[in-house]
């Protein structure tokens, strides 16, 4: 049980951070992250996604470069 | 969202209603009241503004015609350089500073900023740094005339004008750097209860994620001058090839302060706008949630998108396509603000009074800013852009129309709870149809000369470009004298005029409508009862 719960809360920490690149959110999920999900998370999440999102773009460039 | 009405705004106590301490000059000296501070901001802020606007006015006047007429290339440089950095940190800057100053505490319900005393070193900090930078033009060897980056060789070889606009922007950022703590602070920890981060208005988002940035920047930039500093005087060789440094070593520590700057000068811009419109469309924000997740991905993208400033400068094309593609995705989070402006107003029963007239031209002009941007952002196509009148069309598109036009519309948005008094919407009107006419006069031939090849930071060019000069010559002073006609007005509704409500505007929501106009000296010493209606349902 107590796994389980950390586990949606940690999806639902990834989600919130990934939609945040998008800029958009639901304003019914907002509403349960706002209420749910716990701040210094999001933020180390929005770290560790900011560091993904750089290396996702130097991927995309080597593939790009290599043709 | 709305609140239920603070006592003030009945039969509030009279003693709160005036300032007690020190009177006269004692009084701004000695400020601790987050109202006086605001104040004090703003007047420094106008200050600098008129001054750098006598500076380009000067630049627009030598280039009126090719060849030289009214000052010389060495001054003329000088004056480039200064206008960039008395606009940047003197004006635009120091304005959302006092914006913060004056709102953020009635709009979170809190009595005064965080660290009162903090806060007055916060702005008399400035003064003297201004001093620094206007009195350096009077040293032997003038001002600085690197341009506004400062970019070395060039800053380590210039007089003692150099070491001055250094100077001044190690305090404008030690000042900027408390006056962020101090943001942060007070909108952590100083929220009328029940108003949870997330009922927080968009104009405390937008300041709060500034201050981040402001914090994180700040000491980079400082950083980045020192180095220059001890180049000049004492034997580094940072940025010197010859001892094993790398002048563009120093462009990379530049822009990696410079592109969150330009962040930190629109964030605020947007948060303003955020409030104007739903307030004149009178219908709440479209989708509230998405833009504070947008400020949040442009406040972060902000960090990997640096090296799009120098293109130019000789980079891997690997490198060169990661800082494209990553600043090309920006736009995907400015666009959801845009699309989340235009979906407040759809359908929304819309008046134009001046600050929504300031905040719909925005939008407009602003968007048009950020298009070339994307268009400078193609790193083929930088190659023909870099250092041309485009790249100056393009953030004065975003500075002025975006920055400087949110400052005009927040200040006829909440004047009248400043002041007390309604302004006159005529003259009012009339200063955003002159300044919107004058600005697209001013910089729209600026692309054109810019595609067709003219350098920026020069006082002299090929004749080829003299008919769009002209243009933009008589448009920057039309925009100029238009700036008096906002002086006038803020003037004339500080002596007086219509009384204005507590409410101001039908549609207006939030804490600070609920205290009388003028704001009483102290406000929220007891904390309201925040009761949000639901502004993102």
């Amino acid at each position: 049980m107590m796994t389980n719960k950390q586990r949606n809360g940690f999806i639902a920490t990834v989600l919130a951070v990934l939609w945040s690149f998008a800029g958009i959110r639901k304003g019914r999920d907002y509403q349960l992250d706002a209420e749910q999900l716990n701040p210094k998370h999001v933020i180390i999440a929005g770290i560790i996604g900011g560091i993904l999102f750089v290396f996702t773009i130097l991927a995309v460039v080597n593939i790009v470069v290599s043709q | 969202m709305s609140a239920v009405p603070h006592d003030v705004a009945h039969g509030h106590d009279h003693h709160d209603d005036h300032h007690h301490g020190p009177t006269g000059l004692m009084r701004w000296i000695t400020a601790t009241n987050h109202k006086d501070i605001g104040t004090m901001y703003l007047i420094f802020s106008f200050i600098m503004f008129l001054s750098g606007g006598v500076m380009a006015l000067t630049l627009r006047a030598e280039l009126f015609q090719p060849g030289l007429q009214v000052v010389q290339p060495e001054f003329f440089n000088q004056l480039t350089t200064m206008h960039g950095l008395v606009m940047v940190f003197g004006a635009i800057m120091p304005a959302f500073v006092g914006f913060a100053n004056w709102m953020l505490p009635l709009m979170v319900g809190a009595p005064d900023m965080a660290f009162a005393r903090m806060n007055n070193w916060s702005f008399w900090l400035l003064p003297p740094a201004a001093i620094l930078l206007i009195g350096s033009f009077f040293v032997p060897g003038g001002a600085t005339a690197a341009g506004w980056t400062l970019y070395a060789p060039l800053s380590v070889q210039m007089g003692m004008g150099m070491d001055m606009a250094i100077f001044a922007i190690h305090i404008m950022g030690a000042s900027s750097i408390m006056g962020a703590i101090n943001i942060v602070v007070t909108i952590l920890n100083m929220r009328a209860p029940g108003m949870t981060l997330m009922k927080m208005p968009l104009f405390c988002w937008t300041w709060l994620i500034t201050a981040y940035l402001l914090i994180a920047v700040m000491p980079v930039l400082a950083g980045a001058v020192t180095m220059v500093l001890t180049d000049r005087h004492f034997g580094t060789t940072f940025f010197n090839a010859a001892g094993g440094g790398d002048p563009v070593l120093y462009q990379h520590v530049f822009w990696f302060f410079g592109h969150p700057e330009v962040y930190i000068m629109i964030l605020p811009a947007f948060g303003i706008v955020s409030q104007i419109i739903p307030t004149f469309a009178r219908k709440p924000l479209f989708g509230y949630a998405s833009m504070v997740y947008a400020t949040a991905s442009i406040a972060i993208l902000s960090f990997v998108v640096w090296a799009h400033h120098m293109f130019t400068t000789g980079m891997p094309a690997k490198t060169q396509i990661f800082f494209m593609y990553a600043t090309m995705l920006i736009a995907v989070p400015t666009g959801v603000k845009v699309f989340n402006w235009i979906a407040t107003m759809w359908r929304g029963s819309m008046t134009f009074e001046t600050p929504m007239l300031f905040s719909v031209g925005f939008i407009f002009v602003f968007t048009l800013g950020g298009f070339t941007g994307l268009m400078l952002s193609i790193a083929p196509v930088d190659i023909q852009y870099q250092d041309t009148y485009f790249v100056v069309a393009h953030f004065h598109y975003v500075l002025v129309a975006g920055s400087l036009f949110a400052l005009f519309a927040g200040t006829y948005y909440w004047l009248p709870k400043w002041t007390g008094y309604m302004y006159d919407e005529k003259l009012g009107k009339r200063h955003f149809w002159l300044s919107m006419i004058f600005f697209n006069v001013t910089f729209f031939p600026m692309h054109f000369l810019g595609l067709a090849g003219m350098q920026r930071r020069v006082p002299d060019y090929n004749p080829m470009f003299a008919d769009f000069n002209e243009l933009a010559t008589v448009g920057a002073f039309g925009f100029g004298l238009t700036q008096l006609l906002f002086a006038y007005v803020i003037i004339k509704c500080i002596r007086g005029g219509e009384k204005a409500t507590a409410q101001v505007w039908e549609g207006a929501e939030g804490l600070e409508w609920t205290v009388p106009s003028p704001a009483p000296h102290h406000t929220f010493e007891v904390p309201p009862v925040f009761e949000a209606k639901g502004h993102h349902h």
